[in-house]
């Protein structure tokens, strides 16, 4: 590998080019070049963002100058393109969820082990600066021994991308969302998930398609019990809200991104709360070193130059989407399911 | 009813008492006329408070020309006085949980059938103002359909350590669940005007080691109309947070969502002992207590049935062993299989 590592993204929708926008702060990354199906629209945004468009997902699988494919497509498409692209040598980023299924996320996985490339799900929420600073609280057992967690994460339905509202290419809101919170309290659980309990309402606005809001009760091993409540649901005017609690042996955590407003702004027309975790991961709003997308590849950047294991490989990404599944499959069945799935 | 409203209290074990007795003091036309508590030194304390006679049995108490009785004994009391309420043909304020088993429960609501007096639930969440405006937002149909109601009513962990019997089985009946499902199952039985059908429960490991009941659940239920709620009753708060505890609750609909915290208008109060130290709330809202009991009085002058009645009481139990069972099964319980 040369000493700069160059980067390709596949898709040009909202996290595609968030994740350009990050790529791009990074010392020693060039982002060569972004591929989507609309080759006019993809030229069209690899212009604003000064980069190549390539007409073909396969003129990026051969091109030997590219070290890095980062997966920015609908979450249907992921399982393929993660194989395709580690098979052609190529360390890969996606996107969560890394599939719709544990069949898909083990091809992944088997692609990953046996190419010897760097695979690394984006659990972004690992790198937000107020999630980051939870994850430390809890190592530094302010609260002690964790019994009972509950996360929130909602708000109006991601509109920008029909296909979201398709169960069967986004895994609906238990699956695509939901997925956050269930990575970020197993990961500071330390222990596994053995049982899962949900009810997923639909039809919540008029669009009868739409997996519209879960609530998950997951219990872990050593009896850790979780509640998270995933919406896309919310009223249109309802602000991007996360929130996290957890109760321990010797104390609390809580976090909530509506409750640190640093900036208000009234006009004649509107009020506009200026909340970190609501902004767009701008670098003039945002400084870089705390956005999250900027923390989140440039972990992945180190770990490719220090040959090091990603900490969200395929395989502990692979336990999120067990426990999201777990989480349809209850609300399908109306009982609890209990852990492993069967694949 | 006299011409002043007399009313005495059977046991004070619960801190509800000392509240509903200053309630009765910023009435008019209000007497506590006395107190039987099994625990005379707590008795005695109680007495001494509020200038009031502490009798050494019930029946004294209940022969001294009363209009009503508050109950705020342990739970498992609540059905043997409550029967000797009515047998002296009382009205009555019950402590939630009504009774800690379906059977007690059953029985209470068919004596009360039986008497011409009335029966009140300390359904407190029904006098508040916040979440009676919630009631008449949804009732005004701006969510549309309610699809959805997510509630904690969670409460500091040093709070149940205050009176031994919260944590004594065989007095509370049970821990968490006992304590704290009843509000939120019954505001949200208030609000859909319908009947929970399914319940779920996980009980955690406790935060507190040192208590032998449970101190943390979630419960999701399931209504007959297939609105979900979830409870969240949980006795894990820590110092500094949130004072007490709360009461809040999610509810979507199909046009809209509300935000309930009802105990959130507080100002902030920061000690002085170290650089670090936590905020903690003054709270400067509504006082349901005193709704609560402003409204039984008015109940029996009136004659007027209650907002929440013995039905209501046994609604809550009902889901609260409910809970316990599905958390013993591991499974979903349907209520009518109990
Ligand atoms: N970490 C987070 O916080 C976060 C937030 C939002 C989304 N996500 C995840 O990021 C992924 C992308 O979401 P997004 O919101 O960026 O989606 P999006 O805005 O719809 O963008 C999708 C992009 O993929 C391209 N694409 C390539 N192959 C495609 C195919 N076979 N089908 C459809 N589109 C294809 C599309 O362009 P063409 O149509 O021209 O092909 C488009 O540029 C999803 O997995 C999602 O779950 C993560």
């Amino acid at each position: 590998m040369a000493d700069k590592i160059h980067v390709a993204v596949l898709g040009y929708g909202f996290m595609g080019s968030t994740h350009i926008d990050a790529w791009q702060m990074i010392n020693g990354c060039i982002v060569k070049g972004v591929w989507g199906r609309d080759f006019s629209k993809t030229k069209q945004f690899a212009a604003e963002k000064g980069i190549r468009a390539f007409p073909s997902l396969n003129e990026i699988l051969d091109d030997r100058e590219i070290d890095v494919v980062d997966i920015c497509t609908p979450t249907y498409t992921h399982a393929e393109y993660a194989v395709q692209a580690l098979k052609a040598g190529k360390h890969v980023i996606v996107e969560k969820p890394m599939a719709l299924s544990l069949r898909d996320a083990d091809r992944t996985i088997h692609a990953a082990d046996k190419s010897g490339m760097k695979l690394m799900v984006a659990h972004v929420l690992r790198f937000f600066p107020d999630y980051m600073q939870v994850k430390k609280m809890v190592e530094e057992e302010k609260i002690g021994e964790i019994c009972q967690a509950r996360a929130f994460r909602g708000g109006p339905f991601p509109a920008w991308s029909p296909w979201f509202g398709d169960v069967v290419k986004s895994g609906g809101v238990a699956v695509d969302t939901a997925i956050h919170d269930v990575d970020f309290i197993t990961w500071i659980s330390s222990s596994t998930a053995h049982r899962v309990y949900a009810k997923i309402t639909r039809n919540v606005n008029s669009d009868s398609s739409k997996y519209d809001i879960a609530v998950i009760n997951i219990r872990y091993g050593d009896g850790l019990i979780a509640f998270i409540e995933a919406s896309w649901a919310h009223p249109p005017s309802f602000p991007f809200t996360m929130k996290l609690e957890l109760d321990g042996t010797k104390g609390v955590i809580a976090l909530d991104n509506q409750s640190p407003v640093p900036i208000s702004l009234y006009t004649k027309d509107a009020n506009h709360r200026y909340a970190p975790e609501s902004l767009p991961w701008k670098p003039m709003i945002h400084p870089f070193p705390l956005d999250p997308f900027y923390r989140e590849l440039s972990h992945f950047v180190d770990c490719i130059r220090r040959d090091e294991n990603p900490m969200t490989d395929g395989r502990v990404s692979r336990r999120s989407l067990e426990i999201c599944l777990a989480a349809v499959k209850s609300s399908e069945i109306g009982k609890p399911v209990n852990l492993p799935l069967e694949v | 009813m006299n011409a002043t409203f007399r009313v005495g209290f059977l046991g004070v074990a619960h801190f509800h008492a000392e509240s509903y007795a200053k309630a009765l003091k910023k009435i008019p036309g209000c007497e506590i006329v006395g107190v039987y508590e099994e625990d005379t030194a707590l008795g005695k304390r109680f007495g001494e408070e509020f200038k009031i006679e502490c009798y050494r049995s019930i029946s004294e108490l209940l022969d001294k020309n009363l209009d009503a009785v508050i109950i705020t004994s342990e739970n498992s009391k609540h059905h043997e006085h409550i029967v000797q309420a009515l047998d002296n043909d009382l009205h009555i304020l019950c402590e939630k949980p009504m009774t800690i088993n379906i059977r007690d429960a059953e029985d209470v609501v068919s004596r009360v059938s039986k008497k011409g007096v009335k029966f009140q639930m300390c359904y407190v969440m029904r006098y508040h103002t916040v979440s009676i405006l919630v009631k008449e937002l949804i009732d005004s149909g701006i969510l549309g359909k309610p699809i959805l109601m997510v509630g904690t009513n969670k409460l500091n962990r040093a709070l149940p350590l205050l009176r031994n019997w919260f944590t004594n089985l065989s007095l509370s009946g049970g821990g968490a669940v006992m304590d704290h499902t009843v509000h939120l199952a019954d505001l949200m039985r208030w609000y859909t005007e319908d009947e929970v059908v399914e319940v779920y429960t996980e009980i955690g490991k406790n935060v507190n080691k040192a208590i032998s009941v449970e101190d943390n659940f979630f419960t999701t239920v399931r209504f007959g109309s297939g609105l979900i709620g979830h409870i969240d009753g949980s006795w894990t708060y820590a110092s500094g947070f949130y004072t007490w505890g709360d009461v809040t609750m999610e509810i979507i609909g199909t046009d809209g969502a509300i935000l309930m915290d009802a105990f959130r208008q507080n100002v902030y109060l920061i000690g002085d002992k170290h650089p670090g130290d936590r905020l903690s709330w003054s709270y400067y809202g509504c006082d349901p207590d005193l709704e609560m009991v402003r409204d039984f009085k008015r109940c029996i002058q009136e004659d007027k049935p209650p907002r929440a009645t013995a039905k209501d009481g046994l609604e809550g139990v009902r889901i609260s062993l409910a809970s316990y069972e599905s958390s013993k099964r591991g499974e979903p319980v349907q209520l009518h299989q109990l």
